[in-house]
């Protein structure tokens, strides 16, 4: 049996994009082929990876990273622009009947179930789609509803239920074949924290059942908490792929300043970033009242230290709060790429 | 969480067991979840019930109004038109317009429809042939339309009076069943033209349109310009407006009307061939642009 269950080789999609050409009149907009070209777009750009049997894997990365492009990718909805991939020794181009037996895929989250419909009558429906005999369907969805808490409320309208129920019976449906392979798409976006933390306990369970899972997020603590190996994609391109403590490791020799200041310029980045030690910049208003976050990674805090406060303080900024702290994923983030994760 | 731990996942169950029943079940069960989808919204009394007798209501009333007093001029009309029952002729192209209008909202809305909640893609996920799933979706139209058709026959007989079962009933019926593959064939290149420009208001409109207006709908063809006759022959609608009058209104036998039902088995052919070539182009190209997750 092979280790790798999941194998990705050097995928690139590129998207046909309209682009407006230079000095058309708006109105050959109209006109197809007038007012626009058509350029692809690199969303993924020779991405490679392997996840091992049994492993949740992450895929870390901003907004339009190519995370969704990606996993989309893999579960056959789009089609590779090259390179290759496999998903339980199954070729994702020629084998996708059995490809996509092998998944199941929550990508759209609530919205990949049907409102109008109980969540027992949903996951119904989806077990013909899987070619589940009947009598083994009824039971396993009996399963997967006691298994996810939602057993109670199975026989009322989705439409009722709360944004957390909706994602668990998206993921019910995913589970429904059994499949030995999981893609989950921004599991946790636009949950409230306690059914974030209840989906987190959930995928880990998952996982213990031996299941393999790749998901992508754009919170590094998530990442962080659920991966085994966490891959951090960046312009369709990973930058990083090694396990959360390996990665956040590899900054040991740099130190992290997180500052929190009072009416900051940004264009000071600059400016601290050209004091030698300091590797890297990266500032972000920390809500509407003049707050700033910056954070800081220099190979030694205490020699730049003072630098930083003179310089800070020339530029009327008051610093409210400083602290030497663990490199996260983000800090990874920024050091390959010089950029926050979201901004 | 519940307590209970499920079995772990099985190579042996990643293999779909697809058989014919599978493949039929798959085929019902979507039928069957467009159907109950369908009773949800409480509209659907409005679209099978209400709307049939509605409809016609108009251009009867205006036939009435023109026939003069006791239908004084009526004659010019059946010297056309073959028949002096101008209800039972307006209601028998009105109601096939209704089912082609029907179908083409309906089907050609379905994965737009799908495509908006989000579901589409979740159902393209699934180790189904999506053009299956199509087939699926057209069944439960087929019901409902079968139902309206059905309703509307009895709704006639009992707010006029008037019979639409009448005269050659086996050639009528023969006329409606070789229609049908026109219409959902129609309806699946609708629907694959619908996802392809996430636009459908306007083609609809426009169809039903040269529909109603080439297709004597409320008029016998005879009173066109000699130019639209040459188009209204490229729409399977004429053939199966003409047909279902003639067979229920002048007693046709199918010897009569051999040259429309060759021409209507002709698109009952074609049409659905185009209608699967369309699906097919535009499931590709979804796959390559990713154009299926916007909206
Ligand atoms: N169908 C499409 N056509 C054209 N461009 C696309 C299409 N889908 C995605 N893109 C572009 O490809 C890039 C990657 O998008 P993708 O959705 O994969 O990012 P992501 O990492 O999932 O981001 P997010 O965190 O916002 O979900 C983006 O710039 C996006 O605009
Ligand atoms: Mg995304």
């Amino acid at each position: 049996m092979a280790e790798e269950i999941v194998r990705v080789e050097d995928l690139r999609k590129l998207f046909p994009r309209k682009v407006r050409r230079e000095g058309a009149k708006p109105w050959t907009r109209v006109i197809p082929g007038r007012g626009s070209v058509t350029e692809p777009f690199v969303a993924v750009d020779g991405v490679s990876f392997e996840i091992r049997r049994g492993e949740i894997f992450g895929l870390l990365g901003p907004n339009g990273a190519g995370k969704t492009t990606t996993i989309r990718m893999l579960s056959t909805l789009l089609e590779p622009t090259s390179g290759s991939a496999t998903i339980n020794g199954y070729d994702i181009r020629k084998q996708t009947s059995l490809v996509r037996q092998s998944l199941g895929a929550v990508l759209t989250g609530e919205r990949s179930i049907y409102w109008k419909l109980t969540g027992r009558e949903n996951l119904e429906y989806f077990a013909t789609l899987y070619h589940m005999p009947p009598r083994t369907a009824k039971q396993r969805i009996q399963e997967l509803l006691e298994r996810l808490d939602l057993a109670h409320r199975a026989d009322e309208y989705v439409e009722r239920y709360s944004s957390g129920m909706k994602q668990r019976i998206a993921i019910a449906k995913a589970l429904l074949a059994n499949p030995p392979v999981l893609l989950l798409d921004e599991p946790t976006i636009g949950l409230d924290p306690q059914s974030a933390r209840n989906l987190r306990e959930l995928v880990l369970e998952v996982r213990s059942e031996g299941r393999t899972i790749l998901l992508t997020t754009h919170y590094m603590e998530e990442a962080d908490l659920l991966s085994d190996r966490v891959g951090i994609i960046d312009s369709g391109r990973i930058i990083a792929l090694d396990t959360p403590e390996r990665l956040k490791g590899s900054l040991r020799q740099l130190d992290v300043m997180k500052l929190e200041l009072h009416d900051y310029d940004p264009a000071l980045d600059g400016v601290l970033a050209s004091i030698p030690a300091v590797e890297n910049v990266v500032s972000s208003p920390a809500g509407n009242d003049g707050a700033w976050y910056v954070s800081l990674h220099a190979r030694d805090t205490r020699a730049v230290l003072p630098s930083v406060i003179e310089l800070v303080g020339s530029r009327s900024g008051r610093i409210t709060n400083l602290q030497v702290a663990q490199p996260t994923l983000e800090d990874v983030f920024i050091a390959h790429t010089g950029k926050q994760l979201r901004d | 969480m519940g307590q209970s731990t499920l079995t772990a996942p099985s190579d042996t169950l990643a293999r779909p067991r697809v058989s014919a029943g599978s493949t039929l079940r798959v085929l019902l069960a979507v039928a069957r979840k467009e159907w109950i989808i369908f009773t949800r919204y409480p509209t659907w009394v409005i679209a099978i019930i209400v709307w049939p007798v509605i409809f016609p209501l108009g251009y009867i009333f205006t036939a009435k109004a023109l026939g003069g007093p006791n239908g004084a001029s009526l004659h010019a009309f059946e010297r056309l038109a073959g028949t002096s029952d101008y209800i039972s002729y307006i209601v028998m192209g009105t109601v096939m317009w209704m089912w082609l209008n029907m179908t083409l909202w309906d089907i050609g809305f379905h994965l737009r429809e799908e495509q908006m909640r989000g579901t589409l893609e979740s159902n393209w996920l699934c180790p189904v042939p999506r053009l299956l799933m199509m087939m699926g979706a057209s069944l439960a139209k087929l019901s409902t339309s079968f139902i309206f058709l059905i309703l509307t026959v009895i709704e006639f007989r009992l707010v006029f009076g008037v019979s639409l079962v009448r005269g050659n009933v086996p050639l009528l019926l023969a006329v409606v069943l070789l229609t049908m593959p026109s219409i959902y064939g129609i309806g699946v290149m609708f629907a694959s033209l619908v996802i392809r420009f996430r636009e459908a208001n306007a083609m609809v409109f426009l169809v039903r349109g040269l529909v109603s207006v080439f297709c004597g709908i409320t008029y016998p063809l005879a009173v066109l310009p000699v130019w639209m006759h040459g188009v209204a022959q490229f729409i399977p609608i004429t053939y199966a407006i003409r047909d279902t009058r003639a067979a229920a209104l002048s007693n046709a036998s199918f010897a009569q009307v051999a040259p429309d039902l060759a021409k209507l088995g002709a698109f009952a052919v074609v049409l659905p061939v185009l209608g699967c070539l369309a699906f097919a182009y535009t499931e590709r190209r979804a796959r390559r642009t990713g154009s299926l997750a916007q909206y």
